[in-house]
């Protein structure tokens, strides 16, 4: 038995409804520890953890989706997100005995061999805490992971000799740019001076990134309960009010989205002027790539705060759509930007340059460039306006 | 100085890093940041956190102090603060031997430096959302929890009473595949705020007018002759473990970087000259077709 065992993932839900991403962390997690128990003959599990209030049922359906046992923590204080409480008791989980001992052998546990969190506005926080609390290592916006026995050379950790790691996470994640992926490790410590392990190799998952598995209600897991401990200063953290917002950007209700990249930079401001032209001529929403929103141009106050907004940029860290008709103006086609749009319908794509990735992911590519090739459409679609509508 | 009474201190964290905007930054051929040729500046979302330490300034007459963890250069990113916020104190936290930090140990020099800030009273932190070039946002929440602060993420509106030391603060949580929720929480001092993008400070009174434009006034006389208002601080002075930071200190290496291997193509597009009208219409007949629903692609 290792001191490091198993999988934990840390469930996200709203009031017992799982979030998709904590779905996804699951299947994820399936495949991995599956793969993990043939390579090394062991019989290691997927620990889903959930804190809320009335979550029974939550837990009996993670198990379909996967998990070999849940833990989980139930109280009235529990029944919303706070990070405080939250960290407290997933640390107390993560390090607690006594609740593996429900589902394997402990005699030498001392913490989760990994751990998952959603890289999302509750993951992206919580997982900080909680690592930080456990003193380990964690990578945030992971899209890929595999696990390996690694031969590592590096300058501190093993003083620049080949040293072995096994059963070494491996994460995946993209950088700014959408063209590089950096693989981070957390590696064990060896250095008996300083006094830390460093378990679990946590990191935040990109939500919408990897497939749930098909739930299968025949599937069996242990559920075990965790009765936490509060310290009455934690609790003068209150949610006052919690009220539900709908974004002034609105994908779900259009049948069109336009989205435009860093190809308006020649003039931004008429350029941008030109793709809301074309959003208001077939109703689209308008969408922006990621590098839009770091606000990249100098453009007037009213092009600034309506559309370089974090709000409308689609991909992976931003929002998912899937609309009839999808054209990318000036869009490169980042694969962080393609996971927000794949699944559209019909995929026009106006781009100078034919080499751009985007033209593997349009059906139709305009070459050319926006100033010239807008223009053209806007005619065209006034023109053949209303033969359609007659049609109709 | 104790904060007993009515007295507010504040600390900012920021960071120094790549110009993303036009006409500074500079890519590579392969698409990736050309880091030598990129200008740095103060963070954006560093630069809203500053705008939110002004605002407790403008609003509570709060002391307010700035840090950054980084070379020397990067004291440029504590004076571009100091005009946003008017900051009383700058402090650059620098050593070789942080050099490699992964947020863990980033966090832990940040929280020794936060600890010397009014002798440890310092009754609210502000962070910003992420950098733009590590882009985790992790460091702020870790600094949060090694100082022992209620960590607030993602706050875009705040309020302290200054009587019963409670903040009120309004936060927005996306649930991806949901809804996003405005939060409206309250805790006791002292806190870490982590300000979202979206954040807008507002001032309503003429008093709080007045006490802006005369806090924006002093605050470009001190940025002109920041280095008065700068100290310098290395693992000594700050009282580190020298193995809790840089490369010792943290649990993460970067293993590789490689270029992401290229997709298969998922569609096959049919290339259109975009000066051709002919073809142009035929796109935009299609495009109607899509739309009305009459062919399912």
């Amino acid at each position: 038995m290792s001191k490091y065992q198993h999988l934990y993932v840390v469930i996200e839900h709203e009031d017992g409804m799982p979030l998709p991403v904590s779905l996804e962390m699951l299947g994820e997690a399936r495949r991995l520890i599956d793969g993990f128990n043939k390579k090394y003959s062991s019989d290691e599990k997927v620990v889903a953890v959930v804190l809320g209030h009335n979550v029974r049922k939550l837990c009996e359906e993670l198990i379909f989706y996967g998990a070999d046992a849940v833990i989980y923590a139930d109280s009235p204080e529990l029944r919303y997100r706070r990070n405080l409480i939250d960290t407290k008791v997933i640390s107390q989980i993560a390090r607690s005995r006594e609740v593996v001992a429900e589902f394997s052998d402990t005699s030498e546990f001392v913490k989760p061999r990994y751990m998952f969190f959603g890289a999302d506005s509750i993951g992206r926080h919580l997982s900080s805490t909680v690592l930080a609390e456990l003193e380990s290592g964690l990578a945030s916006d992971i899209n890929k992971l595999v696990i390996e026995d690694l031969e590592i050379k590096h300058e501190h950790k093993t003083k620049g000799q080949a040293m072995m790691y096994e059963k070494t996470l491996e994460m995946y994640r993209p950088d700014f740019s959408g063209f590089l992926w950096t693989t981070i490790l957390c590696l064990d410590n060896r250095n008996p001076a300083i006094e830390r392990e460093y378990h679990p190799q946590a990191c935040s998952i990109i939500p919408g990134v990897f497939a749930p598995i098909e739930p299968d209600k025949s599937r069996r897991g242990i559920i075990v309960e965790y009765v936490p401990e509060f310290d009455e200063r934690d609790l003068q953290v209150r949610i006052l009010d919690r009220k539900i917002v709908k974004s002034a950007v609105d994908f779900d209700s259009h049948k069109a989205v336009i989205s435009f990249g860093k190809g308006v930079k020649d003039s931004p401001e008429q350029n941008i002027k030109l793709v809301s032209d074309l959003a208001k001529e077939i109703e689209a929403e308008v969408g922006i790539s990621l590098p839009i929103s770091k606000k990249l141009f100098p453009v007037s106050q009213g092009i600034n705060s309506t559309y370089m907004i974090p709000d409308r940029v689609i991909g992976t860290s931003g929002r998912k759509v899937a609309p009839l008709l999808y054209i990318a103006v000036g869009i490169s086609g980042a694969m962080q930007h393609i996971a927000g749009m794949k699944e559209s319908g019909f995929v026009v794509a106006i781009n100078p340059d034919e080499n751009s990735p985007i033209k593997d992911e349009c059906d139709v590519f305009i070459r050319g460039r926006m100033e010239d090739v807008i223009p053209l459409l806007l005619e065209e679609l006034r023109k053949q306006r209303p033969t359609i509508q007659v049609k109709k | 100085m104790a904060t007993t009474t009515k007295d507010l201190n504040v600390a900012v964290i920021v960071k120094l890093e790549p110009d993303f905007s036009e006409g500074n930054v500079s890519y590579n051929a392969d698409g990736t940041l050309n880091r030598a040729e990129t200008k740095s500046i103060l963070g954006p979302h560093s630069a809203i956190a500053s705008n939110a330490a002004f605002y407790a300034k403008v609003k509570y007459g709060a002391r307010v102090a700035v840090g950054t963890m980084g070379p020397p250069i990067a004291e440029s990113a504590l004076q571009q603060a100091q005009l946003l916020c008017d900051a009383d104190e700058l402090h650059l936290y620098s050593d070789r031997i942080f050099a490699g930090a992964d947020t863990l140990a980033t966090a832990e020099v940040l929280k020794a430096g936060i600890s010397k800030v009014e002798g440890g009273k310092v009754d609210v932190v502000f962070s910003g959302h992420r950098a733009s070039d590590g882009e985790t946002g992790q460091t702020g929440p870790q600094t949060a929890w090694k100082l022992g602060y209620t960590f607030l993420g993602n706050v875009i509106d705040y309020n302290i009473d200054l009587e019963s030391r409670l903040v009120r603060a309004k936060r927005l949580i996306s649930l991806q595949g949901f809804y996003d929720i405005i939060e409206e929480v309250e805790a006791p001092l002292p806190v870490f705020i982590s300000i979202d993008p979206s954040y807008n400070a507002f001032f309503n009174t003429v008093s709080q007018r007045l006490a802006f434009e005369k806090y924006q006034k002093e605050a470009r006389s001190r940025a002109e002759n920041y280095k008065q208002f700068l100290k310098v601080l290395n693992t000594q002075q700050l009282g580190i473990d020298p193995k809790l930071v840089g490369l010792p200190g943290s649990p993460t290496i970067v293993y590789k970087v490689e270029r992401i291997p290229k997709a298969k193509a998922s569609r096959k597009a049919e290339v259109i000259d975009g000066t051709n009208r002919d073809q142009i219409a035929r796109v935009v007949t299609n495009m109607y077709e899509v739309l009305e629903g009459m062919v399912i692609k």
